[in-house]
């Protein structure tokens, strides 16, 4: 039976009352409940361990939820395989490791969603690859392969893939933590740049500069819960919780 | 990496003098304490004779049974690998059903003695259900073009059955290595290339064909053709069967001509013609694949 889906909502992510435990009962997520509108930026941000990234990979269904309920611009995240495979279509994902496939190219890694995803013929999706690869900075690298580019052209490919099915959320899973120091920026770069076009993101990461620039509303988790949410400027310039106030102190 | 030049020394031409000193006394006992008649000369006309109706050279007991011995490595083979990569599907699907079937399979096929899965396979398949299917009679009846193509693929139309029995059973044998073979493949791709995969959408068997096999494939390809050669090895054991393959044809001429150490010191280094190119053509791919990091 189908769900019903709440028409003319403002909410393109719901994640309501996510509960996860790891083996060895570690919560990764308790009563953990976030709603993202459209064209919004997210940061989430804490301590290591405290579930970010188990959230993020709840989201496109990476992970399985314990119970609560997930729905992804009016599509609920269930048992059925087409509502989680539509999700991933709406859903690009960027990881820390950039995961390119090694044994295809550059455009290959583009392209192969958009051949077998949304059944686009190799020239149009040879096209549209090209123009993003341009976008990302890396259009000259197009015919080699991952092992032979660096870093930070890795992950901007890895950007590029995920923005081939034309997505309408993207997730970064701490996408500039496995970078040398020289190489965030020009992934930050095109993650601004990205924001600046309204798309909506929610963004794992340690990069408090780029939080506080580019985002909406930070998110701050220890422990699978949510210690404090609030509008950017109110988080990092008048945080209400002691916790919070720690962990800034610790990380700025 | 500089390497230092590789020489001879003088040990080492110690030991090659004693190696040869060696087969020398070998060679001087049985000459002299068996009695034994060496009679190299009649050997090459058992690899080829030539033909007075033809007017040509052919082929003669040793290279038929070469020529055996490759057709069926050759189809066992990529039986073998079709087979292997159904087992591993199975074996890595999410049906408890089918990694039960896969897993009683490949434990069955590995932990019996070929030869005796061959006496089984023979019996059964030779003898009671490839007759019924009547290969034989749709080959010498079908029109000529199947004739000649399946008598250069498999052989004289009269030992159909039993090659083909002899075929499956190796390939059944070896599927189940070719299967372990493959899952260790597929489980050394990491599970973050599954991850990227399922986050563009792809489905589980999409993932499979395009991201996670051409990876394992890569991979498995030395020890899949370390096994493959180990196939052309094991192939000797259908001899019990009457298959005339290269081993089997030994074993006749041998009872005919008493030229024992001839024959098979001739099929070993017929044994070594089909093996040893297979060898560094896997040694090439080897250094091959490690230039290019898969």
């Amino acid at each position: 039976m189908e769900q019903p889906v709440m028409g003319g909502d403002d909410y393109i992510i719901s994640a309501e009352r996510l509960e996860k435990t790891y083996p060895g009962n570690l919560k990764a997520l308790d009563d953990f409940t976030v709603r993202v509108k459209r064209g919004e930026v997210v940061v989430v941000v804490g301590p290591s361990g405290s579930g970010k990234s188990t959230f993020l990979r709840c989201l496109n269904g990476l992970e399985e939820i314990d119970s609560g309920s997930i729905t992804v611009d009016g599509i609920p995240l269930d048992d059925r395989e087409e509502h989680r495979l539509e999700i991933r279509r709406e859903v690009g994902m960027v990881f820390q490791a950039f995961n390119l496939f090694p044994h295809m190219t550059v455009l290959e890694n583009v392209n192969l969603a958009q051949q077998l995803v949304r059944r686009r013929s190799r020239s149009e999706a040879t096209e549209f690859s090209l123009a993003l690869l341009d976008k990302v900075g890396v259009s000259e690298k197009a015919r080699v392969y991952p092992d032979a580019l660096s870093g930070g052209q890795q992950q901007r490919v890895a950007i590029a893939r995920a923005l081939a099915l034309m997505p309408k959320v993207m997730l970064f899973d701490e996408a500039t933590s496995a970078l040398d120091p020289e190489m965030i920026g020009e992934v930050l770069d095109v993650m601004r740049s990205l924001a600046g076009e309204g798309m909506t993101m929610v963004v794992v990461t340690h990069e408090m500069g780029f939080a506080r620039e580019v985002s909406d509303r930070v998110v701050f988790m220890e422990q699978g819960r949510i210690v404090e949410e609030a509008a950017t400027a109110t988080f990092f310039t008048a945080p209400a919780r002691k916790r919070t106030r720690d962990f800034l102190r610790q990380i700025l | 990496m500089h390497q230092r030049p590789l020489k001879f020394s003088l040990l080492d031409y110690t030991l090659l003098a004693l190696l040869l000193s060696a087969a020398g006394y070998i060679t001087f006992r049985i000459t002299v304490q068996l009695e034994y008649n060496w009679n190299w000369s009649v050997i090459p006309q058992y690899l080829f004779r030539y033909d007075q109706e033809q007017g040509r050279w052919v082929a003669n007991y040793l290279v038929d049974g070469l020529i055996t011995t490759l057709r069926l490595s050759l189809w066992s083979s990529l039986l073998a690998m079709v087979l292997g990569l159904f087992m591993v599907l199975a074996r890595t699907s999410s049906s408890l059903f089918l990694q039960l079937v896969s897993r009683c399979y490949i434990e069955l096929m590995r932990n019996l003695p070929p030869l005796v899965l061959i006496f089984i396979c023979y019996f059964f398949l030779a003898d009671q259900i490839l007759p019924r299917l009547g290969l034989e009679t749709l080959v010498a009846e079908g029109p000529e073009w199947l004739t000649g193509m399946v008598g250069w693929c498999f052989g004289q139309p009269s030992s159909l059955v039993p090659f083909c029995s002899a075929l499956l059973t190796l390939a059944i044998f070896e599927s189940a290595y070719v299967a372990e073979i493959f899952r260790s493949g597929i489980e050394s791709v990491s599970r973050h290339q599954w991850e990227a995969a399922h986050a563009l959408g792809l489905r589980r068997h999409q993932a499979l064909i395009h991201v996670i096999l051409p990876q394992a494939f890569r991979r498995v390809l030395p020890p899949l053709a370390g096994q493959l050669i180990s196939l052309i090895k094991d192939s000797a054991i259908v001899s019990v069967i009457s298959i005339q393959e290269l081993t089997y044809q030994g074993t006749q001429l041998m009872a005919s001509t008493y030229l024992t150490i001839e024959v098979w010191i001739t099929i070993a280094a017929m044994y070594l013609l089909l093996t040893f190119p297979c060898s560094m053509a896997v040694g090439w791919l080897e250094r091959r694949y490690r230039r290019r990091r898969v």
